[in-house]
């Protein structure tokens, strides 16, 4: 079905009842009343489920949960972090529009289950219909008592953690440097639970069906399903469910059209270059994409055009990215420009991979958010993936586009 | 055993500050002037240095942590 500018395919299991719309009555019909859990009942049935966090991390799920409930003293917070920074991710957007009380069934029961003081939910600044979805559901629920919503900016690193609980903590949403896990101090000095709309659902599917119905989809390794959002030149963008252990070329035939480009962006702004045949081999599986050196991080695949170059993309990508940087640490606002002045100089035959590596290295792990970190790790995997392009690039030849890629 | 690591809060460092050249053996600095700490526990004999780098830093932007196994960068 098409919402919003997605087209969002039925799934087996979160997206199950796409076509039923997003009331609650549908979804009551399919999943029951909210059932009364124990914060133990959570931990152990998302262990077993094998249940990591879907916002790019891949943490598992029960490890934080655990955390959370080994504070002792002060009453945890839940917060819903919808507020989706990826540029290219849909998920989230996508559950909030067809499936909002899974994803508030998952964060509810667990907010009861661990006896949360507050449940914070964290919409998009720059995703309207988004918000009118979300308010739309929580109004015709009657287990809101303790919700608080809150708007986050629209720009990239608004969705972080950090600048999450920034927000969440009435301060300005940008990230500051972490001492502590959130798991152990978040909002207010709290241990909070925070996680994307995605993990809540996935808990909301897990919970509510039970996890027989869970792992009735992926392996006996890595029971259930992940979300997609698949791009594509000329084609508006796919939000689709994935089994665990299919491979990637079967939930996205996409990647088998002859008329693409070589190389696929996984993941996102902050993900990876990946050669497309590889991929549509590949197992969809953290610890498939893992084993190969791939991440999924927040489920985005974008094809090129075959007249594309990646190096070209990467340099308008990382420009998009520098202009991001929330500007308050030196190595970050000062580092990400310096890192895409020297893309353009390798693009125009200036410059070769050298200092680019050298810019992308010196970035890394030197900010108050990962912004520093993925925007270092996209340019790496472009170094890493094909090192021919790079190498003609810096001799002033781009042998996709059969001449100098032109500039910005 | 819990190692000690330097940490920056970036939003309040300002560079080229004194903390390089308090301790030089642990902390560079970048193309401009910001440091680049060494991932590495440091050891037992710089840890008097790093402590007073860490209560000279006009920002209080350095920190030393305590963490068990390997840390991250940061
Ligand atoms: S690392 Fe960059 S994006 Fe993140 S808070 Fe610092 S300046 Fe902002
Ligand atoms: S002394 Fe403090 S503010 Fe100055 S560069 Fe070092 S850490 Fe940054």
């Amino acid at each position: 079905m098409m919402a919003d500018g997605l087209v969002i395919d039925p799934g087996p299991a979160l997206l199950a009842g796409v076509l039923d719309g997003p009331g609650l009555a549908a979804h009551r019909r399919r999943a029951g009343e909210l059932r009364r859990v124990t914060g133990e009942d959570v931990a152990r049935a998302a262990e077993a489920a094998g249940l990591r966090g879907r916002g790019g991390a891949a943490f598992p799920f029960a490890r934080k949960l655990r955390t959370v409930l080994d504070q002792p003293g002060r009453r945890p917070v839940v917060v819903v972090n919808l507020s989706e920074g990826e540029p290219l991710s849909a998920k989230d957007h996508a559950l909030a529009l067809v499936a909002p009380h899974l994803v508030l069934d998952g964060a509810l029961s667990v907010a009861r289950a661990i006896g949360a003081r507050r449940t914070h939910v964290v919409l998009p600044g720059d995703r309207p219909a988004v918000r009118l979805s979300v308010l739309d559901a929580l109004e015709q629920r009657d287990d809101t008592g303790s919700v608080r919503c809150h708007v986050a900016s629209p720009r990239f690193v608004a969705g972080q953690e950090q600048a999450v609980l920034e927000l969440v903590s009435g301060r300005e949403n940008l990230p500051v440097t972490a001492w502590r896990p959130a798991a152990v101090s978040g909002v207010g000095g709290r241990p909070t639970l925070l996680s994307n709309a995605e993990t809540w659902a996935q808990l909301g599917f897990l919970l509510q069906h039970g996890l027989d119905a869970y792992r009735r989809s992926g392996t006996v390794d890595e029971p259930g399903t992940t979300l997609l959002t698949v791009s594509a030149p000329g084609r508006p963008r796919h939000v689709r469910e994935a089994e665990h252990g299919r491979a990637m070329g079967d939930v996205v035939p996409e990647l088998g059209h002859p008329a693409g480009a070589d190389l696929v962006l996984l993941g996102g702004f902050h993900g990876s270059w990946v050669p497309r045949d590889e991929l549509a081999r590949t197992p969809v599986s953290v610890e498939g994409l893992r084993s190969r050196g791939h991440a999924l991080g927040a489920g985005v695949v974008q094809l090129l055009g075959v007249e594309e170059c990646p190096v070209r993309r990467t340099t308008e990508i990382v420009r998009t990215l520098a202009g991001e940087s929330a500007g308050r640490c030196g190595p970050c606002r000062l580092g990400l420009p310096a890192l895409w002045a020297a893309l353009e100089d390798l693009g125009a035959g200036r410059s070769d991979a050298a200092e680019v590596e050298r810019l992308a290295t010196l970035v890394t792990g030197r900010g108050a958010c990962a912004h520093p970190d993925g925007t270092s790790r996209l340019v790496r995997s472009l170094l890493s993936v094909t090192p021919e392009e790079v190498a003609a690039h810096a001799r002033g030849v781009c042998t996709l586009t059969d001449a100098m890629c032109p500039a910005p | 055993m819990t190692d000690q690591r330097l940490r920056v809060d970036w939003p309040s460092c300002t560079a080229r500050g004194v903390c390089h050249e308090l301790l030089p053996e642990m902390i560079d600095l970048d193309d401009w002037g910001y440091p680049v700490t060494s991932r590495d526990p440091v050891p037992p004999e710089l840890v008097g240095f790093a402590r007073t780098a860490v209560r000279l830093c006009p920002q209080l932007a350095l920190r030393l942590v305590e963490v068990s196994g390997p840390g991250p960068r940061r």
